[in-house]
């Protein structure tokens, strides 16, 4: 009797609760799905694809402001740094909320979203149609996922009828930037791409103390590095004493493609074509393009030699490795052209001096040579930073637009990356910009506000000189010469990516975090796996890689240029 | 209330051949549930519970058969292709989710194999101890890492294991025996993980243990005392005979979870060199759910899952039953 009671409680409970579901599906499609409110106000269809562009302005704006007060929530990356603020709320983030109100008549609120697993984030509140009316995320696969299932709004109407106000942004960004991801095939346009106003990447740092110390010269070649590794190897008790098992001559982290990058990418045939250089391109890391396999057999050879870090692959995501390098235990590593000098007084590069002595320092050397003896660094064009979106719970498009248009405004760049003078910054007798440390409210949560000036990466002064004179002094607690040897060297020899215009290929959706943590599996196992077993490992695991999604894209992206340009083999 | 009735009936006729036993049961439900209301009304909160967090999500086990969008409705997505099948073939076809398949079953045995009878013996063991501090501290320290979360207890292997900088290794190595790559090659991750679940959970495995010890008549001690039995001999015939059906219980439990994985033990200790040996369900549930958002795809996965570990518990209680066991169901 008891049971039966309670099996129909159960039951009872059991249809209550799908008619529940249902009710609540249906409340929540009033909420995700109304696209059509974000309509632009005109029907005109841009199809041109000319440079000059014929724009429109809104018809609601009057001296750019609206008549009623919008509202509109923007994504800040949250870095949960030491001693940072309250990245949704701070001295920064006041200065453009005041600004956007008295120029446009708009409230600005952000949205604070994890720097390191933002694209999980944006994907949760993309899915819960949470997602604030401006959104970024360095994935483009993601914006293209959401859009093919209706999450993104299409730009392709509003950038062009509002064009008249939004003139900082057209302005900044060029048609190359606004209309990088714009489909050749149908038109539309889910994201703009930020603009780097530098796109340095990759340099090698080699600890020049060290160098002097056993009389070494700063190597030029790939031969001469090995040399160099070798050396410290060897000389371990003489440069670290008693720390001398700790020496890692050559740091790497699980993420090889990226930390080995210019020795890989110097493998490849320096005459690649175009055409090869884009079906192989979807892996940002390279590991299907022609040079790879023996750049890996390199690195693999020098693991062996005890050249390299052997824990590597347990610190995936901990700061191991930097601290590594601060306490002055790395002999030379590859990464960002400016990583030694980010995070002022917390730098590698402050650190060292402070921890090890006042010579100890990392210096950017340039010693990968391709086979025709350039040294060729492969960097992204002005586009390929943050993608910034509006998915498709956005209802004030124009108003975000504004947005865009007032972070992009040349002033307010300056102003939001270096801040006030004797605060943030001291001028020097030169003219140039020198930024110093901050603490409390001033203090930037990311180097140069770049979590907030979202189509601006890289410092952007006013005036083109003084941006290039400032550079070096950017690094608060560096040496500017360092800096500057790191910028010319990052700059010598770029050969940036070309745009193929091809925006979508299907075998690319959802493949791409599957795709790329085995890729790192590649690179890892290859790196540390025994000499005779390389190849055997190389093999098994890029047939596994490529059956796992990894050829259906190559096959893809080179029908999709042939059908494009059928069989020329170079861009414009 | 039209069940009511029928109850009443079936209740009724019940009654007519064993009166004996009639009393209870030809009160109406009813009159019953207005006796005992206050128990019914705290039934209402882990109802709710249920309801809210289990049944509810259920509906959205569609998802498997439907091709997924963000902004439509469960009702409103297209069925999948291949009669809404499409994913569960897809994931049949994908070398990651059979590798996760694999490597998810063996662990999970091999945990029920090594990791199931540590704490019955350790029970046995802590339960022939006659200094009570000693046995209660015992106790305490051994389900204390029960606390831990997985993160730490990787940042403590981390500390023990790594191959130049670890403890373990730093004795190995000055024993003169070459450094053992306790997390870095698969078949030592297996043992490593595995004696990480084993030394995390068998103090807190046994509690269930020495409760059903402890409700051992202890007069049956004394007549095996008097017939001259020793310690071993009464463990074997009246210890484990009397927690037997705990044991049993708490197996067919383990094997009905031998295709479910917690996240957060394999997430934790998996690195990218063991991969191949370390990948489960459930993280590949999250890298191609969550993180690459092909939603349909794992809730298929999740689903098949959820199916196989229903019937390995229907299995393993058939099994027992027909052992002479109670069961669970």
């Amino acid at each position: 009797m008891k049971r039966k009671v309670l099996s129909l409680l159960l039951a009872g409970s059991m249809v209550l609760s799908m008619a529940a579901c249902g009710t609540s599906g249906d409340g929540g499609q009033t909420g995700v799905g109304v696209p059509d409110a974000t309509t632009p106000v005109s029907q005109d269809t841009y199809t041109g694809t000319g440079e000059e562009i014929e724009g429109g302005n809104s018809a609601e704006l009057v001296d750019g402001r609206f008549a009623e007060t919008r509202h509109i929530t923007v994504e800040v990356y949250d870095r949960g740094n030491d001693g940072g603020t309250d990245p949704t709320n701070n001295m920064y983030t006041d200065y453009i909320k005041a600004g956007m109100l008295a120029d446009h008549n708009v409230e600005v609120e952000f949205v604070a979203v994890p720097r390191w697993t933002e694209v999980d984030e944006i994907n949760n509140l993309l899915a819960a149609g949470t997602a604030p009316d401006i959104c970024l995320t360095y994935s483009y696969a993601t914006i293209q996922t959401y859009a093919d299932m209706g999450g993104v709004l299409d730009l392709q109407n509003i950038v062009v009828d509002y064009k008249n106000d939004i003139p900082n942004l057209w302005n900044w960004l060029g048609t190359t930037n606004m209309y990088w991801d714009k489909s050749v095939t149908d038109g539309t346009l889910w994201a703009i791409e930020g603009k780097r106003a530098n796109n340095n990447r990759i340099v090698t740092f080699v600890r020049q103390d060290w160098l002097d110390a056993l009389g070494l010269q700063a190597p030029t070649t790939r031969q001469e590095f090995y040399d160099m590794l070798v050396a410290f190897r060897d000389n371990a008790g003489t440069l670290l004493g008693a720390d001398a098992d700790k020496m890692v001559p050559f740091s790497c982290s699980v993420d090889v493609g990226w930390r080995a990058a210019l020795l890989i990418e110097s493998m490849i045939d320096p005459n690649i074509t175009d055409k090869e250089f884009y079906v192989n391109g979807f892996d940002d890391r390279k590991l299907t393009q022609n040079g790879t396999r023996e750049a890996m057999r390199i690195l693999n050879q020098w693991y062996n030699e005890g050249l390299m870090w052997d824990e590597f692959a347990l610190h995936d995501g901990d700061t191991a490795e930097d601290d590594m390098m601060k306490a002055g235990y790395v002999g030379a590593f590859m990464h960002n052209w400016d990583y030694p000098f980010r995070g002022g007084e917390d730098s590698i590069q402050a650190n060292l001096a402070r921890l090890v002595g006042p010579d100890a320092k990392f210096v950017a050397v340039d010693c990968f040579e391709a086979s025709n003896g350039e040294y060729i660094k492969y960097c992204d064009s002005t586009a390929g930073d943050r993608k910034i979106f509006f998915p498709s719970t956005n209802d004030e498009p124009l108003a975000s637009l504004l947005y865009l248009d007032w972070i992009s405004d040349p002033e307010h760049i300056q102003y939001l990356q270096i801040g006030d003078e004797g605060v943030t910054h001291n001028v020097l007798p030169d003219g140039a910009i020198e930024i110093i440390p901050a603490t409390g409210a001033p203090i930037m949560n990311s180097g140069q506000n770049i979590d907030l000036t979202i189509t601006c990466n890289g410092l952007h002064l006013m005036d083109d000189n003084l941006t290039d004179l400032s550079l070096s002094h950017n690094y608060a607690s560096c040496d500017p010469a360092d800096v500057a040897q790191a910028n010319a060297v990052a700059n010598s020899g770029k050969k940036p990516t070309k745009n193929a215009k091809i925006t979508t290929i299907e075998a690319e959706t959802g493949m791409g975090e599957a795709l790329n943590a085995k890729r790192n599996q590649i690179y890892d196992i290859c790196l540390s796996c025994s000499v005779e077993e390389f190849d055997q490992k190389w093999d098994e695991l890029m047939a596994d890689y490529l059956a796992a999604g990894g050829q259906a894209i190559i096959d893809e992206r080179t029908q999709a240029w042939e059908a494009l340009y059928g069989d020329k083999e170079w861009l414009d | 209330m039209a069940k009511t009735e029928d109850n009443k009936n079936s209740g009724g006729n019940f009654a007519f051949e064993k009166p004996e036993r009639a009393k209870p049961a030809k009160q109406p439900v009813s009159v019953y549930i207005k006796r005992y209301w206050q128990l019914y009304l705290l039934l209402a909160l882990p109802i709710a519970y249920f309801v809210v967090f289990k049944y509810s999500p259920m509906y959205y086990i569609l998802i498997a058969f439907k091709k997924y969008s963000i902004v439509q409705t469960v009702a409103e997505m297209p069925w999948a292709k291949n009669h809404g099948f499409e994913y569960f073939i897809k994931a049949f076809q994908n070398k990651d989710f059979l590798y996760a398949l694999r490597n998810t079953i063996v662990l999970n045995l091999l945990d029920i194999i090594v990791g199931f009878p540590v704490p019955i013996i350790f029970a046995l063991l802590l339960n022939e101890l006659r200094f009570k501090f000693f046995k209660k501290s015992v106790q305490t320290i051994a389900y204390m890492p029960h606390f831990l979360s997985w993160v730490i207890i990787y940042g403590i292997a981390l500390q023990l294991f790594t191959p130049s900088s670890g403890l373990v290794n730093m004795v190995i190595q000055r024993m003169g025996f070459p450094a053992v790559k306790f997390l870095e090659d698969g078949a030592n991750w297996v043992k490593t993980y595995i004696g990480l679940g084993i030394w995390q959970s068998f103090g807190w495995n046994s509690i269930i243990y020495l409760a059903a010890i402890s409700g051992i008549s202890p007069e049956l001690y004394e007549a095996a005392s008097v017939d001259g039995a020793g310690r071993f001999q009464k463990m074997w015939h009246i210890t484990l005979p009397g927690i037997r059906s705990t044991i049993v219980v708490l197996l067919i439990l383990a094997l009905g979870n031998v295709l479910g994985s917690n996240f957060d033990r394999p997430f934790a200790l998996q690195n990218n060199l063991v991969m191949q040996q370390a990948e489960v369900l459930s993280t590949f549930v999250y890298k191609y759910g969550i993180k690459s958002l092909q939603f349909s795809l794992t809730t298929a996965v999740g689903l098949f899952q959820s199916i196989v570990n229903v019937i390995f518990l229907v299995l393993a209680n058939w099994f027992s039953r027909n052992m002479g066991e109670r069961g669970i169901l």
